[in-house]
């Protein structure tokens, strides 16, 4: 004799995917919505580091100097604005000459906001120069 | 008499892909992004007119408006700290593109200040990207 064993039968397990799109487009939306598109500006200079060139205790005499020291500005010891001080740069048609003869050194002192650092560095790099940093050193003053 | 009526057909939009095209939508939004790595730190940039649009470097480093610095959005101690970090960081950097450092300062922040940030972001061998707003020749300092 047969054995009928009574089966039960197994409901059909399955993951209701018909919102799956609906939660993903709400997602798209939420990214969207929170998030912030920023643009970055500013500018590149390519300080002349301790690593790549060896720091140099004395300045060549032609090498261009900007002094910037307590709200003061000179160029070569000259008090300049910066008006004053793009007409210069622009005159000294710093893009073409070569890398060497590109070279300004910056030199503060006193008390400097970084804003007006700011702006002599992005004049300078603006204007196909190189910005050559001096720190103010108790024992001796190099280039880095 | 009847006239004879045309079926018509029902037309269906497929959908079945929806749900995928959503989650490769996302998958590319969440890849894309650049998340903020300094949020909630305060600093006013400073402005300049001649500045342009960069693309965003691997590397930043930040001076609050208290003189706190930061790398990568983390506080660290002191100028030396941007230097060790900032080289390690540059490591396996090999292209100019990848020395790029982003330098973001408040505009108030005294030279005693950002100019160890500005010296060790050098010697660490990262070429610096100073960040700012752009600003109209007549708003510069005057002096």
């Amino acid at each position: 004799m047969a054995f009928g064993r009574l089966r039960k039968k197994r409901g059909e397990t399955s993951i209701p995917t018909d919102s799956l799109s609906d939660i993903a487009f709400l997602l798209i939306i939420f990214f969207i919505l929170t998030t912030s598109i920023r643009r970055t500006t500013g500018f590149t200079a390519d300080l002349p580091s301790a690593q790549k060139t060896p720091p140099q205790t004395q300045q060549t005499e032609k090498t261009p100097t900007i002094a910037l020291k307590d709200d003061t500005l000179r160029l070569d010891g000259n008090v300049v604005s910066l008006a004053d001080l793009r007409t210069k740069l622009l005159a000294m048609n710093l893009a073409a000459k070569p890398e060497n003869d590109r070279i300004i050194i910056l030199e503060t002192a006193g008390k400097v906001p970084y804003q007006q650092y700011y702006e002599v560095m992005a004049l300078v790099t603006g204007t196909g120069g190189i910005v050559g940093l001096v720190a103010e050193d108790d024992a001796k003053a190099g280039a880095k | 008499m009847k006239m004879p009526r045309r079926r018509r057909r029902e037309i269906n939009m497929a959908t079945t892909s929806m749900a995928d095209i959503a989650f490769l939508l996302i998958i590319f939004f969440i890849l894309t992004s650049n998340f903020a790595k300094e949020n909630g730190i305060k600093f006013t940039p400073p402005k300049a007119p001649e500045i342009q649009t960069l693309k965003e470097s691997r590397v930043s480093v930040l001076v609050d408006e208290k003189g706190d610095i930061y790398l990568q959005g983390k506080k660290v101690a002191d100028a030396k700290a941007i230097e060790w970090g900032v080289a390690a960081l540059l490591a396996s950097a090999q292209t100019p593109e990848a020395k790029q450092v982003m330098f973001k300062c408040d505009n108030h922040a005294d030279r005693s200040v950002f100019e160890p940030v500005i010296e060790s972001i050098s010697k660490a061998g990262g070429i610096l990207v100073a960040i700012g707003d752009k600003a109209k020749a007549t708003d510069a300092t005057p002096r």
